[in-house]
């Protein structure tokens, strides 16, 4: 018999192939669909006619777009996305240089959106009405409603402009010389023993995975409070302060515990829609991310790039989809347990 | 770990940062935009280069030629070495020619008049062409030449001999004899590029040591960093306004000139536009001032130059006059039109990508209904204009281009755009179909002389504003911000200008001022 949480595993990961395939499907005939000739967008204004059949030839455009999707299921089965027609290169050794950047960004945006986020949610709900809720309530209304290309702005403006504390672009100052092994900064330059470069990488990510973060950090307080404001109603928290548990005891593991689930399938969510929306954020910091590449693609037609750019973000959200799944499961026994009837 | 002996080798190297666009190539054979022209000049050499401040072309890899009809040889240099350390030989030259053909990308299309090209002995080459085409000349500052020997020893995947004519080594390597060699390349975040100092020309000590190129910064954060003093020149795409803060900061404004203007193009092959005198009504009542005040950064300044007329100032049969609105003359022609402006509605389309052209189609609106004439907007992006210009039918009444010549010759920026063999792409939506003009372009193409090419040109220029099929909007000119540490002389001044898009960015050219 196999145990539910390994059951539950099998069966999300069953059903995101199927996403993916989907998914696959779906952007190879959108990106052929959309007005404009690839072959002439990424040959230039200048290329001949002949020029842009040789290279329709090339690309199989001329076939329907079963045949050429044909092409790519061959193609991807070995392992090939094809060249990226924007910058002449694999389109597997292009996500390969520029997803770790995303990656790196997205992962620190993430852990602030939950170490900062879920504090302020849990402190909100626990002094509410008092003047600390209120401030943390307007905080969080601000890191809401302002989209993140906006708060990249103004924090390069406050921190980096006006008050130059941290750098404006890239990811590491031009002077450290590191040797890409895997391509996350944080572990290249360990793996180089060089701590004051993992410091300059360090010191360049906070204000953009903070732009990138600020509107998951209000989401997550607001959510967390509100859901911890409507568990400290419930009778048992009642019952908990009767018997005269400590206050911190009541609101860790009555109150916290079972408003987690929904903060954490949002936080899950924004943290993979974080791959697709980096775009702005990247732009401003000039960072060399996926997301940046992705829209630049998609702006040049480049089928290929497409194709491999978004197949790699719905595989990155369907994983971070499963991982909430089994830390949901794992917080809340009555889904882990459910398995056993399905 | 950074040495102390790196660490001081490394702040006492002069550092150059600019940028561009989202993505620079680096391979010669598939270079076509600003950025790519950048690295080529820098990375590559040609066989000849455009005289600074003047007409012409002067020796550079080759010390000397001769033409003779469809032949043209070519005697090199015995003292040019590539960045390897190989010798540069005919067979470099015959090898570029070769794989330009071949790849077929990039600006190949400026060599589809030659035939051939043969290494005569090891600093002699010939090139054979088709037919007489005297813009060949020209045409040679777009073939940068490779280090055969080191491509041949680095080639990748492909079917035949010469399998992907390394091209795979070639987007990411240098293989010229440039003044810079490539220490990184990453397409989208920078280029990182190094003195060589083993330059045929020798390389200046004020030249930059390090240059980094840097791509798709956006125009915010190009403003920072030049205020922060992190940056040193930004690209031409800016806005005007942040070129206008950073100005106003203290920043200097460099220029380019390279062969380009605005055109607002007329189809002429659909009503009311196939009457010449509703063209030239539309022509007459333009307000080029106007146009140069909306591109206008300082007062002195402005990212275009008014025109004179069909070829851009600096090139083969430029007037001199510059044009004017005169209204007067824009009623007396509409009334000569057969179609009154009651009939019809004019469509001015502009292109969604570049926003400047909402601008000059609301100036367009403006000018010409004091004409009585009605018109509407329509904003067409760039892909769908490509498609649409194909039938003649569906190009839009009125539509607006920035072009410029690639190689700085005339005939690359008129022969595509007025030939009556080349109408229904993005340069010639204007369907021309003219006789004399067909006769001008082929002359200008044969004749050899400059003063009669010049005289070809210019009659060329008459007979283009006789017949307006285009409204000259202005001489296009680039325009760079950049802080005081570094000095360009052939981006501010015109006596040492190449007339030739990225070419003015020669850093071999430049000065690092240690401020």
């Amino acid at each position: 018999m196999m145990p539910p949480i390994v059951r539950l595993l099998a069966k999300r990961l069953g059903t995101s192939l199927i996403v993916l395939v989907g998914v696959s499907m779906l952007i190879f005939a959108i990106a052929r669909i959309i007005p404009g000739d690839p072959a002439r967008i990424a040959l230039g204004p200048n290329a001949t006619a002949e020029q842009i059949t040789m290279l329709r030839e090339r690309l199989h455009l001329d076939d329907s777009i079963a045949v050429q999707y044909g092409y790519f299921v061959r193609d991807l089965l070995r392992g090939d996305l094809g060249i990226s027609l924007y910058t002449n290169r694999p389109v597997t050794a292009d996500i390969a240089q520029f997803l770790p950047a995303t990656l790196e960004l997205i992962v620190v945006a993430g852990l602030m959106m939950i170490l900062i986020g879920l504090p302020l949610g849990i402190i909100s709900a626990r002094y509410r009405g008092s003047w600390a809720d209120n401030l943390i309530r307007l905080l969080t209304l601000l890191g809401v409603s302002a989209p993140s290309f906006v708060w990249a702005v103004i924090l390069m403006l406050l921190f980096a402009f006006f008050l130059p504390l941290f750098p404006i672009a890239g990811r590491i100052t031009d002077s450290y010389t590191i040797e890409p092994v895997t391509g996350f900064l944080f572990i290249d330059t360990l793996l180089a023993g060089n701590l004051s470069a993992f410091a300059d990488a360090a010191w360049h990510i906070v204000l953009p995975a903070f732009a990138l973060a600020l509107s998951g950090i209000g989401q997550a307080a607001r959510l967390t409070r509100s859901n911890m404001v409507e568990t400290y109603d419930k009778p048992y928290i009642e019952m908990a302060q009767s018997y005269g548990f400590p206050e911190g005891k009541i609101a860790w593991r009555f109150a916290f515990r079972p408003s987690l689930i929904p903060s954490l399938t949002i936080i899950g969510l924004d943290f993979a829609a974080m791959l697709g929306n980096a775009f702005l954020v990247e732009a401003v910091f000039a960072w060399p991310g996926l997301s940046r590449y992705g829209v630049a693609v998609i702006l040049r037609k480049d089928l290929n790039a497409i194709v491999g750019t978004v197949l790699i973000i719905s595989a990155m959200f369907l994983i971070v989809n499963i991982v909430v799944d089994l830390l949901i499961a794992f917080i809340n026994p009555r889904i882990r347990y459910s398995q056993r009837a399905t | 770990m950074l040495t102390p002996a790196m660490v001081a080798k490394a702040s006492t190297q002069t550092l150059l940062r600019l940028d561009e666009v989202a993505v620079g190539e680096l391979d010669p054979g598939k270079a076509s935009d600003y950025a790519d022209s950048i690295l080529m000049f820098n990375v590559y050499d040609t066989l000849v280069l455009p005289v600074q401040g003047g007409p012409g072309y002067a020796p550079h890899l080759a010390e000397s030629w001769e033409a003779d009809g469809t032949d043209f040889i070519f005697k090199l240099r015995d003292d040019v070495n590539f960045q390897s350390g190989n010798p540069l030989t005919a067979e470099d030259v015959v090898f570029s020619f070769e794989r330009m053909k071949e790849l077929g990308q990039g600006l190949s299309f400026v060599f589809d008049k030659v035939e051939s090209a043969e290494a005569i002995d090891e600093h002699t080459v010939r090139f054979n062409l088709t037919e007489a085409y005297s813009p060949f000349e020209a045409s040679l500052v777009r073939l940068p030449i490779v280090d055969k020997k080191l491509v041949m020893e680095n080639l990748g995947e492909g079917e035949g001999e010469m399998k992907d004519w390394g091209q795979a080594y070639l987007s990411g390597n240098s293989a010229g004899t440039g003044a810079y060699k490539v220490v990184s390349h990453n397409p989208q975040q920078e280029t990182v590029m190094e003195k060589n100092r083993d330059y045929f020309l020798g390389v200046p000590e004020e030249a930059p040591d390090q240059v980094r190129l840097r791509y798709g910064l956006e125009a915010a954060t190009v403003r920072t960093l030049i205020a922060q003093g992190e940056h040193d020149i930004s690209s031409q795409w800016l806005p005007p306004e942040v070129l206008k803060s950073l100005a106003a900061d203290g920043a200097q404004i460099l220029t380019e000139t390279g062969g380009g203007a605005f055109y607002i193009k007329m189809n002429t092959q659909k009503p009311p536009l196939d009457d010449v005198n509703c063209r030239l009504a539309l022509a007459k009542a333009y307000d080029y001032a106007a146009g140069i005040t909306m591109v206008a950064v300082t007062d002195d300044v402005a990212q275009g130059s008014p025109s004179t007329g069909g070829i851009p100032v600096g090139m083969f049969g430029a007037a001199e006059e510059m044009l004017q609105r005169d209204l007067e003359a824009a009623k007396q022609h509409l009334a000569d039109c057969k179609y009154s402006p009651e009939d019809f509605t004019l469509e001015l389309s502009w292109i969604g990508e570049v926003p400047i052209e909402e601008r000059f189609a609301l100036l367009m609106q403006a000018n010409f209904a004091e004409l009585g004439i009605k018109s509407e907007i329509r904003k067409v992006p760039w892909a769908l204009f490509t498609e649409q210009v194909a039938k003649p039918e569906n190009t839009p009444n009125i539509s607006q281009i920035f072009a410029n010549a690639v190689t700085g010759d005339p005939d690359t920026l008129l022969y595509p755009m007025y030939h009556s063999s080349v109408a229904g792409t993005w340069q010639s939506p204007e369907y021309l179909k003219d006789d004399k003009v067909d006769e001008l372009l082929a002359k200008g193409r044969t004749v050899t002389d400059p003063a009669e090419r010049e005289a070809t040109y210019a009659e060329l220029n008459d007979r283009l504003m006789e017949i307006a099929p285009t409204i000259y909007g202005y001489d296009r000119q680039s325009l760079f911000a950049a802080s005081n540490r570094v000095k360009a002389p052939a981006l501010s001044d015109p006596e040492k200008a190449f007339g030739l898009d990225g070419m003015g960015f020669s850093f071999r050219l430049m000065e690092m001022t240690g401020e």
